[in-house]
């Protein structure tokens, strides 16, 4: 049996002012493997971010079921963590504070506190800059003490929202290779939101594909390129090939989203 | 059907529901003698008394002549903040050269001045005006300076590059910028102007609801005394709330109103 | 607003290394100086009765003579104990009733529709009330100085707590925060500076309350010599107490603010 398993889900909003009920997620059918790199792209709203929080047991299910372990995911738990997008951090607490906060919420009690997220620092490579503070950061270095805060904890299931959503293009490419980087020492399962194509190609052996009205799968690829990956592999005619098929994809969500526009 | 409408107006009945019920309390405290009226008098007494000054034109008088000076100060204090904060705000010197007076101004206790306002002006109607019109002016000034100071950049870019002179940039970017922190000053203002109304009529005047307020004071009738007190409260909120939903007109305009 | 900041830390940092005052420090003190000289000589000229507008070399003098010889120590105690009392007495209640008011929606509604309409009106109007209530020593004045600082640490403590970013609470449920954890994990330090900025402004009413009090009805304290030297248009000495009252409040405000940017650098983005 696969290490998360989603079958049939349903996540129904209620709009507050209207009351109208509108599915953010509809059918959603989904396994990954332990040890599994799966990215999730797809327009926005299509509901990826939602998937994702849900696994992380922070939105209700309305329909179906999502198992980690055989496990029925009812809240959050120690065996996942979340790295969120920017603005996540506590800017009263100094980076150190900050890979602490999790640590804390979740009573660890595997050894001294302060060596252990120091221990997570050195891995994103912040030793440096431990006693800073969010503010004082670069928007990469800021995303680096958001991993480390997740990795802290010691999760089996990292789930990731659009980490590096709001970097630019080239800090952008460094954050994901340094997170491959970090991701093949312990090889935990991970589930990773996007809307970049070329970042979900890099860092996947599985991509979903996912569509809208209401957020559903259109199709799971599979990734076959050699690990460990560097820049070099995004010339590669494999990545090309697997580039061109999201872009239809893509591209047919959107002329979708237009033609409602155009009705409406 | 009731219970989903009850949540949607949850605000507004709990707060309804609260007002009521402080005034209930307040009734039966007095009625089951844990207060003394002497002290706090009763809703229904206050409710009699305001029917009786009501009619004997009480009312009319005090409101009247504590809304004429609220006028004039929250008038003059528009026109010299607005004016004020608009050359500070545009010239940096003009910032500079105010500001210690400002700071002054904002602790110095204004009512303080009441005597040499007297000896200056006289007493009455012009020290009260006067000691509002010091009162209402700061947030009015230091609204104004900031909307036009922070001016969004982007845009004056903008505007430059199609050819706009500083007085272009003034008139079409910087002023109708910075309406709706104006408006937020002029809600403050109205406030405050209302305060040291009412705060100078405490201390000299012929009429007017803080001269009703000392007057029946003196004289220990409770009762009397909080027709006016309730009075006032009930127009600061009332002014305010003119003000809030002006403000609330011309959130639009804000730069930033997309967030 | 991260970039205001670094900017002024940038001038002070000039302008010290270079020892030249920066051109607004000039400006303003050219402005004060012109205003100083133009008081001074104005009541000479014939513009003005000096009677009633005095002279700052007369503001002077009467400054050493009040703290030489006016009972200036014995006043100032009063004023200060009513406004230690009335402003320890507003945090003890308000931060408590700020919290709760914060992080509870139906106590908000509940206590909302009074609490504002207290907080826009002119709680000064109260003061005859509380005279009729309790007498004309400290005691009303520490009331009002209570009212006038209660409301807006209220207020500024529930906007911090209600207003917490919700991202911060999503963060730490996703790491099975209890409601405990994030009440004292991320609301009590999210809000702080909401506090200081409810206390900042608190210090300007309350100062202003002692001294309405006084000149109201008073046997002592500094608003106490204000209302005596008005009515004998002793307009020096009169200055004189206004400039301490003025000077008290300026630095207080100072101080709060010092401390609430302080707090406040942290969460510049």
């Amino acid at each position: 049996m696969a290490q998360i398993e989603i079958r049939d889900l349903g996540i129904d909003y209620r709009k507050p002012k209207s009351n109208e009920v509108f599915s953010a997620v509809d059918n959603v059918e989904l396994s990954i493997e332990k040890g599994e790199f799966v990215t999730i792209v797809g327009s926005s709203g299509c509901g990826k971010s939602t998937l994702l929080m849900a696994v992380a047991g922070l939105v209700n299910l309305s329909r179906g079921s999502i198992k980690i372990d055989g496990k029925q995911v009812t809240g959050p738990g120690p065996d996942r963590a979340v790295v969120f997008q920017e603005a996540s951090l506590l800017p009263w607490r100094s980076v150190r504070g900050n890979v602490k906060f999790g640590l804390e919420m979740q009573r660890w009690n595997g050894g001294d506190l302060n060596e252990r997220a120091m221990q997570m620092i050195r891995l994103v490579g912040l030793s440096r800059f431990s006693d800073y503070h969010p503010h004082q950061l670069s928007g990469g270095m800021r995303q680096r003490v958001n991993i480390a805060r997740a990795l802290a904890v010691d999760p089996d299931v990292l789930l990731m929202d659009e980490p590096f959503g709001a970097l630019d293009a080239q800090t952008r490419e460094i954050m994901g290779t340094e997170l491959l980087r970090i991701w093949e020492r312990h090889k935990k399962t991970a589930l990773f939101v996007t809307h970049d194509i070329d970042e979900a190609i890099f860092l996947a052996d599985k991509i979903v594909v996912m569509g809208r009205n209401p957020g559903h799968i259109k199709e799971v690829i599979k990734v076959d390129l050699p690990r460990p990956r560097d820049e070099a592999i995004l010339d590669s005619d494999d990545f090309h090939s697997l580039r061109k098929r999201l872009r239809a994809h893509l591209a047919e969500d959107m002329s979708s989203m237009q033609l409602v526009k155009e009705v409406a | 059907m009731i219970v989903e409408l009850f949540y949607r107006r949850q605000a507004l009945i709990l707060g309804t529901l609260s007002m009521i019920g402080l005034l209930v309390f307040w009734q039966i405290a007095v009625d089951a003698g844990l207060i003394n009226p002497f002290f706090i008098s009763t809703p229904s007494q206050v409710w009699t008394e305001f029917l009786v000054q009501f009619e004997d034109g009480q009312v009319a008088a005090n409101v009247g002549a504590t809304l004429y000076c609220f006028v004039w100060s929250m008038g003059l204090a528009t026109v010299v903040g607005i004016v004020l904060g608009m050359l500070a705000g545009w010239f940096r010197d003009v910032e500079s050269a105010l500001e210690p007076f400002i700071w002054f101004k904002y602790s110095a206790p204004t009512v303080a001045f009441y005597p040499l306002f007297i000896a200056w002006l006289g007493y009455g109607t012009p020290t009260i005006i006067a000691i509002a019109f010091l009162f209402a002016l700061t947030p009015i000034y230091a609204n104004t300076l900031s909307g036009i100071k922070n001016i969004d950049r982007d845009l004056a870019k903008a505007a430059r590059s199609f050819g706009a002179k500083p007085l272009d940039i003034f008139l079409q970017v910087a002023l109708p910028g910075s309406v709706p922190v104006m408006m937020a000053g002029l809600r403050l203002g109205v406030g405050r102007a209302l305060t040291g109304v009412v705060v100078a009529e405490l201390f000299g005047a012929n009429a007017g609801l803080g001269y009703a307020i000392t007057y029946y004071g003196q004289l220990m009738q409770t009762t009397k005394m909080m027709v006016s007190i309730v009075i006032v409260i009930l127009l600061g909120v009332i002014l305010t709330q003119i003000l809030s939903f002006l403000e609330s007109k011309t959130d639009s305009w804000r730069v930033d109103s997309g967030r | 607003m991260a970039d205001m900041t670094a900017e002024t830390t940038a001038t002070r940092q000039v302008s010290f290394s270079a020892l030249r005052p920066s051109r607004e420090a000039v400006v303003g003190t050219l402005a004060v100086l012109a205003f100083l000289v133009l008081w001074q000589i104005a009541p000479s000229m014939g513009w003005v009765n000096g009677r009633f507008t005095s002279r700052p070399t007369e503001v002077f003098f009467a400054a050493i003579d009040v703290f030489r010889k006016d009972d200036f120590l014995f006043h100032a105690r009063i004023s200060l104990t009513e406004f230690v009392a009335g402003f320890a007495l507003a945090i003890i209640v308000s931060i408590p009733l700020g919290v709760l008011l914060g992080t509870s929606k139906i106590a908000r509604y509940l206590i909302d529709p009074p609490l504002m309409a207290l907080y826009i009106a002119p709680t000064l109007v109260l003061l005859p009330i509380m005279v009729i209530w309790l007498g004309i020593d400290m005691a009303p004045k520490i009331a009002v100085v209570f009212l006038g600082a209660v409301f807006p640490i209220v207020l500024n403590t529930m906007a911090g707590m209600s207003e917490a970013d919700p991202r911060f609470l999503r963060m730490a449920r996703s790491f099975g925060a209890t409601k405990l954890d994030i009440f004292m994990r991320v609301l009590v330090p999210g809000s702080l500076p909401a506090l200081l900025t409810g206390i900042r402004l608190a210090v300007g009413r309350a100062v202003l309350g002692v001294i309405v009090g006084e000149l109201f009805v008073s046997q002592a304290g500094i608003g106490y010599q204000i209302n005596l030297y008005g009515s004998a248009m002793r307009i020096d000495r009169l200055l004189v107490y206004v400039l301490i009252v003025s000077a008290f409040g300026y630095t207080l405000t100072i101080l709060v603010r010092s401390v609430e940017n302080r707090i406040r650098d942290w969460r510049s983005k």
